[in-house]
């Protein structure tokens, strides 16, 4: 039998890496393997373990975070072993997957990483040379490569494996030397997914692959409207399936994002479990507001933004300019609600013990699930062990933890290992959904046909007045620093939102996936009522290169960049000969946006097919996100994104009546599909800038780039998300 | 509960469950292949096929009751040692994003690859628009298809430059 030791060791004090070996010891001969700080482990045989601290969702950071380590360690990445790591704030501070963030924030820590440990199996070869006493080696003339370090002028080699015990034994350097980035071997190439053999053979990976000796499976029933509860429950049909255990009442808790309540069905098998629930006869309340309704809510956009609201952010004055200026444009644009929809359903595995709990399954917010497991349970986080599944999807909706807090209820209420299962009607129906909202946009153009004032006034279901009203309403859902704010000399920006009871989250890029589609298709119309090309109009509004003060995620950014991606697209997709080269019935529309300091421009080729049917046949797209770090991996994103985007530009729209979602599967809620899928050829701006994440960026522009082509193609102006003409308009 | 014998990746299995558990959950819950995905339980996402008698069928939407005698494929059996055509392409192009969708994806290529050993774009189309990527990954899962094709039939080698 194995007999496993985990001796730590800490080396060096205030805060720097932890240095420490886990010893696995069968006999005399067994390989040990030491850890030689929190992201990486070298056995003696010379295996390279790389261990990834952040939930992977499908953005890659399971492949590019260990590649960064790689990079500076100077190892052969084909050799490398990845390992999810443990949850541990003490060691890896924050665990999550939002905002894009996981690269940009972890990039220089996960580059220290490397190269400290690679100093560190520098310093032991030369040590280990010179006790041999033959020659005197000095530690400028080592270098590694490729798992080795090697003394130069003797040629001699010692790999990291015969290196790693006597490399554990010392202090980590403070300052480790880091590479040039010309000199990056890993680093800005193509590298596939870490888990790919694994996921095309079917390997239990996710979540809802998670199976515990005992463990026991359930479906719950919820609220048939926003915010009714249980007033009576009949459970004698439900006890009656063959396989039914138990049936758990969950009780909504005071935070809307954590038990929203039901009634649990618990099984010895999830088809069990589904059966059970919906043999439940349930008697609910009314809930928050019965008459809520998608008109209802329309209804409070156009109060709202008929009258003065909120300022956000004021320079000059637009109401003189609209009053004195010849040329004046007003629109309204509005998006619905949409839901998040990842193919693997909302799922979570807990078992809860007197003195401790375990759980399991996909979460983008680890540490939090560990803080609402210790808050439920009554036991100290040290008690609760998160294990990390892959994820499959998460686009926002795993930011909330609120089916992890159902697994750890009925789990801890049943005393054995549950598996909470959603359906996909459950997950349609309870979604917390992105912010629907109506933009009143009111715009005057000079005599040179240039922007002179910009003002809009943006009503949402804001999904901070709803989580959290202690913020700003306003945040994420408008950007007073965003374009074209500082692009016009007048500008004004106000806001106001209206009580829903509809739950709303953050969805893929939270607010610019909407804010972009209204600034750049309102941009287009400007172009098209000051005579200019739509490429020009942009470039002559955005002017010289300049950094522009950005007070939200993202910070300052470049306008030089973001001309430059734009310029780049046009050149990609053939924009200025586009009359030459274009298929009869085909058109072209461009749109570009700044998304957390990712700048991208995007070009829709679009026709119109008969009944109004809206054709995309490519997008072109330009990044700029500073150093790419896994060249496939990033275009895998920005192509995943483009298509996302033409699922929202299309077809994403949920409504509201009688206080309840009226969609709940794939049939009402559609997604592009492969038939409908564009050609997509991106390219990424060679660039030495710090990285920027890619998750979230190249959704935000699409929605305009095809309704801009639809403009061009029809002469007609799509204001309201989804985009639809003809047959599907009505 | 009833008893049913199962032909499934080439061994015969018994399993005892409801007749109206669909093949999904039998293969998920009673036998512990879970490379096949639960996504709508209602046929429209294409996330749980496998094949029936060759054929790429939903298996959230058959009743065990309806399978009996039938040869049942799943991901883990479609090859023997995960190289199958199709495997080794989606590793190479790198298709998987969250790689949830992507054992339904690749059952519904098979079954179309042992239909058409070169598919059209048209013939991709028909065959996987059953199958929804919600990452998605469509321009690589077609890239890929194309790919394995050449593999299958031997008129490319396997790329080089997309390891791991």
């Amino acid at each position: 039998m194995k007999r496993r030791e985990f001796i730590h060791v800490t080396a060096a004090a205030g805060g720097a890496l932890m240095l420490g070996f886990t010893l696995t010891a069968q006999d005399k001969n067994t390989k040990k393997t030491f850890d030689l700080n929190a992201y990486l482990k070298i056995s003696t045989d010379g295996t390279v373990t790389i261990l990834a601290k952040n939930p992977e969702i499908g953005q890659g950071v399971k492949t590019s975070m260990p590649m960064i380590v790689a990079e500076e360690l100077e190892v052969d990445w084909k050799t490398v072993k990845v390992e999810q790591s443990e949850i541990d704030r003490k060691k890896y501070g924050a665990q999550f997957a939002g905002g894009s963030t996981s690269i940009p924030t972890n990039f220089d820590t996960l580059r220290k990483a490397g190269a400290t440990a690679r100093e560190m199996l520098i310093i032991a070869a030369v040590q280990t040379w010179n006790a041999d006493k033959t020659i005197t080696v000095e530690k400028k003339d080592c270098y590694a490569e490729l798992g080795f370090v090697v003394h130069r002028p003797t040629k001699k080699k010692l790999g990291y494996g015969e290196l790693v015990e006597a490399a554990s034994k010392l202090k980590a350097p403070d300052n480790p030397p880091l590479k040039d980035p010309k000199d990056y071997k890993i680093l800005n190439t193509w590298q596939a997914g870490v888990d790919n053999q694994d996921l095309v053979t079917g390997k239990p990976l996710f979540g809802l692959d998670v199976r515990v000796p005992g463990m026991l499976f359930a479906s719950i029933a919820r609220a048939p409207r926003f915010g009714a509860k249980v007033v009576s429950v009949n459970d004698t049909r439900a006890k009656a399936v063959p396989g039914v255990k138990h049936v758990v009442t969950i009780e909504p808790s005071e935070n809307p994002t954590e038990l929203i309540g039901g009634v649990a069905v618990v099984a010895d098998s999830t088809w069990a479990a589904m059966k059970g629930r919906n043999a439940l006869e349930i008697t609910w309340s009314d809930g928050s507001d019965k008459n809520e309704s998608t008109e209802s809510i329309r209804k409070a956009f156009q109060d709202l933004t008929s009258k003065p609201a909120k300022v956000l952010r004021q320079q000059g004055n637009v109401d003189e300019v609209f009053a004195s200026s010849k040329k004046v444009l007003e629109a309204t644009y509005e998006v619905p609600f949409l839901a998040h929809v990842t193919m693997e359903p909302m799922n979570y595995t807990a078992h809860v013990t007197k003195d401790k709990c375990e759980l399991w399954g996909p979460t983008q917010v680890p540490q939090s699930v560990q803080d609402l497991a210790a808050r439920m349970t009554g036991l100290q986080p040290s008690a609760i062990k998160v294990n990390m599944a892959r994820i499959g999807g998460g686009f926002g909706r795993r930011l909330m933890a609120d089916y992890a807090a159902e697994a750890i209820f009925v789990a801890k209420a049943v005393q054995a290992p549950v598996q909470i299962v959603w359906t996909r009607e459950d997950d349609v129906q309870h979604d917390f959904y992105r912010p629907a909202g109506m933009y009143k946009l009111k715009a005057a153009l000079n005599d040179k046909g240039n922007v002179e004032a910009w003002h809009i006034r943006a009503a949402t279901t804001s999904r901070e007045s709803f989580r959290n009203p202690d913020r700003p309403a306003y945040t994420t859902e408008v950007f007073p620093d965003g374009f074209p704010s500082g692009f016009t000399p007048h500008f004004r920006m106000e806001y106001a939102t209206p009580k829903s009871n509809v739950p709303r989250g953050a969805w893929r890029a939270p607010g610019h996936n909407a804010t972009a589609f209204v600034d750049q298709s309102f941009t287009d119309e400007l172009a098209v009522a000051a005579g200019k090309d739509p490429l020009q109009f942009r470039l002559e509004t955005l002017g010289a290169p300049r950094e522009m003060p950005y007070r939200d995620h993202g910070g300052d950014y470049s306008v030089g960049r973001l001309t430059n991606v734009l310029k780049l697209v046009a050149d990609k997709a053939r924009w200025n000969e586009r009359n030459k080269w274009l298929p009869k019935g085909h058109f072209l529309g461009i749109a570009a946006h700044v998304t957390f300091g990712t700048y991208i421009a995007e070009v829709a080729e679009v026709s119109i097919e008969s009944g109004g049917k809206i054709k995309i046949h490519k997008v072109t797209a330009v990044v700029d996100c500073g150093q790419v770090v896994n060249k496939s991996g990033a275009a895998n994103q920005i192509e995943g994104g483009i298509v996302d985007g033409l699922s929202m530009a299309l077809y994403g729209k949920i409504t509201i009546a009688g206080g309840a979602v009226q969609q709940s599967s794939f049939d009402d809620y559609p997604l592009l599909r492969m038939n409908e899928a564009p050609k997509i050829d991106v390219h990424f701006v060679e660039s030495t800038e710090a990285p920027q994440g890619l998750g979230e960026m190249s959704l935000p522009p699409v929605a305009a780039a095809v309704g801009n082509a639809i403009f061009a193609a029809t002469g007609k102006r799509l204001r309201t998300l989804p985009l639809a003409l003809g047959d599907a308009a009505n | 509960m009833s008893t049913y014998s199962l032909n499934i990746n080439g061994k015969t299995t018994t399993v005892d469950v409801a007749p109206d558990t669909p093949l999904l959950w039998v293969l998920r819950d009673a036998l512990g292949l879970v490379g096949t995905k639960f996504g709508c339980g209602k046929a429209l996402c294409g996330a749980c096929t496998v094949h029936l008698n060759d054929n790429a069928v939903r298996s959230c939407s058959i009743p065990i009751s309806a399978v009996s005698g039938g040869k049942i494929t799943t991901i883990e059996g479609l090859s023997a040692d995960g190289n199958h055509p199709l495997q080794v392409a989606w590793v190479q192009e790198d298709v998987p994003q969250c790689g949830y969708c992507q054992a339904g994806q690749i059952m519904s290529a098979a079954a179309l690859l042992k239909q058409k050993s070169n598919p059209t774009d048209d013939d991709i189309d028909a065959a996987m628009s059953g199958n929804l990527c919600r990452c998605g990954t469509y321009t690589r899962i077609r890239k890929a298809i194309h790919t394995a094709a050449e593999l299958q039939t031997g008129t490319r080698g396997a790329k080089k430059g997309a390891k791991k």
